[in-house]
């Protein structure tokens, strides 16, 4: 479909089998793009100010950033009085916004074509601007998860070899330096000079590390500049360095003295310190000095453990050798002791006994002597009673009296007739002596 | 982002690094310390923390010589010129 602004149908012939329309002059085309750019909507762009220079009349420079860049171009008189009016003094580096709309020249047959972003104005970025963007990078970068794998990189306490990477005149240099000193570590210290904080300061910090990270035993790199303004550290925010360390399988320690903004390079940093010598402590993580005294007295308990482990051993075994004879001999000691108890005892014993013995024996001596003594001085009373009453009751006394007792002739008494008359003859005793009787039924 | 990551291998390589060295020497020292170890676990116990304690010297000797300061950009020019020769 044709544009209005498209120049006119020409009237030479085209390419052969060709279905695309022209050809046209190329004069007539690039008046119609000039146009067509022209047209579009003029807006306002943010980037880093590089390769400025000044024509007589225009002024000459590009806008970058991490992505892209465009061409830019001014009237000379409009930018210097820009710059007048506003106490401006752009040169490469800085971050800039500049307002306007594509523009094409279009050249001629003496001189060169161009596409250019014509600026009628102008301003230097704000930090706000650029904490903006770097915010907008930062939450991109932990959406992606890249501000944590650098932490979780194991961080050797005593690495072998140790790159730096920082400006070859700044001070950071002789601050990692003597803080290694310090700590008494005296390894392979592989120096990285890069510049730290233009438009080339990224690329060559990451080409560093790359190389860095490709020499043998380097376990950690520092990465350190001094303070500066928010500008300044740009360089240390650039997407593709952080993307590079994040990716990094070596940690990288930030050094950026800053005491506010933090860059996104401390952000995805395995660790951030805010001096050189801090990250020098951090890369080092012990006292070599006091590691090798520790180590030694390591050795030296471990030595002695050794020795304790056997002599204390050989002391039990000698010990329990000599358990079992000590063991009898308690035994024989204890049992001579339980005898003399025994004997003690058995002494004890036989003397209560024989001491009972004779009580019980006086005892029964006196009751005996008091006995006897009652017997004869009571036993001659009982024995005339017992006369007396024996005497009431003697045969012989009832016969005095006139009876007379019936005797068998064999001497059996007979106390009934029953027995009289089965005896038949019977003998009667009277007091004064004894008549033999037959009898005879009446 | 068209750089490479750089460091594709870990650093340590599957080695015994100095900080594991070291804590185990502690625990070993703390466990022979407390008298529990049989005969048999003391004298292995001595014998690795005698290891171990060779490898945390031969580390801390390694760094304790003299610092040796490199400069990346002679040692690329170098390896370069060695991989062209």
């Amino acid at each position: 479909m044709r544009q209005a602004s498209s120049p006119a149908e020409p009237a030479g012939a085209g390419i052969p089998g060709s279905n695309l329309s022209g050809p046209y002059p190329v004069g007539e085309y690039a008046a119609a793009l000039r146009s067509k750019l022209r047209s579009f909507t003029r807006v306002q762009l943010i980037g880093e100010l590089v390769n400025l220079r000044a024509a007589r009349a225009r002024v000459y420079f590009e806008l970058r950033d991490a992505t892209g860049a465009i061409p830019c171009s001014a009237w000379r008189d409009d930018w210097e009085a820009t710059c007048a009016r506003e106490g401006l003094a752009p040169q490469d580096g800085m971050q800039i916004v500049v307002a306007g709309g594509c523009d094409y020249y279009p050249g001629s047959a003496s001189a060169s074509p161009g596409f250019s972003f014509a600026v009628h104005d102008l301003r230097v970025a704000g930090e706000g601007d650029l904490l903006a963007r770097i915010e907008r990078l930062r939450r991109q970068l932990r959406s992606e998860g890249l501000l944590e794998r650098q932490k979780q990189l194991e961080r050797p306490l005593l690495p072998r070899a140790i790159g730096v990477i920082t400006g070859e005149s700044g001070k950071a240099r002789d601050d990692v330096r003597a803080a290694l000193q310090r700590r008494g570590w005296r390894g392979r210290l592989v120096w990285a000079f890069t510049p730290v904080q233009d438009r080339h300061a990224a690329p060559a910090i990451c080409r560093a590390l790359g190389d860095l990270a490709a020499v043998a035993d380097v376990e950690v790199v520092i990465i350190a500049r001094g303070g500066g303004s928010l500008a300044d550290l740009m360089a240390l925010s650039d997407e593709t360095l952080c993307r590079t360390v994040a990716m990094c399988a070596i940690p990288v320690i930030a050094s950026v003295g800053h005491h506010t903004d933090r860059t996104l390079l401390d952000d995805v940093a395995a660790v951030s310190c805010s001096t050189p010598t801090h990250a020098a402590e951090a890369a080092v993580g012990i006292d070599c000095v006091r590691a090798r005294t520790e180590a030694l007295a390591a050795a030296v308990r471990l030595r002695e453990h050794g020795r304790r482990a056997v002599v204390a051993r050989a002391r039990t075994l000698t010990m329990l050798s000599r358990a079992p004879a000590g063991r009898l001999e308690r035994q024989r000691g204890l049992l001579h002791q339980r005898l003399r108890e025994l004997r003690a005892g058995a002494r004890r014993r036989m003397g209560s006994e024989r001491a009972l013995a004779h009580t019980r024996a006086v005892v029964l001596g006196r009751k005996a002597s008091s006995t006897l003594i009652d017997c004869r001085r009571r036993r001659p009373r009982e024995l005339e009673q017992l006369a007396l009453a024996l005497a009431g009751h003697d045969p012989q006394r009832t016969l005095e009296r006139g009876y007379a007792l019936a005797f068998s002739r064999g001497g059996e008494p007979l106390s009934d007739t029953g027995a009289a008359r089965t005896a038949r003859e019977l003998r009667l005793r009277f007091a004064d002596g004894e008549v033999d009787v037959d009898v005879r039924e009446p | 982002m068209s750089e490479q990551a750089p460091g594709q291998e870990p650093p340590q390589g599957g080695k015994l690094s100095y900080e594991a060295a070291s804590a185990r020497i502690e625990e070993i020292i703390r466990r022979l310390d407390s008298g529990e170890a049989s005969l048999d676990e003391t004298l292995a116990l001595l014998s690795e923390g005698k290891t171990l304690i060779e490898l945390c010297a031969r580390e801390l000797a390694a760094v304790g010589d003299a610092l040796q300061e490199l400069r990346l950009d002679e040692l690329v020019s170098r390896l370069e010129g060695t991989g062209d020769g």
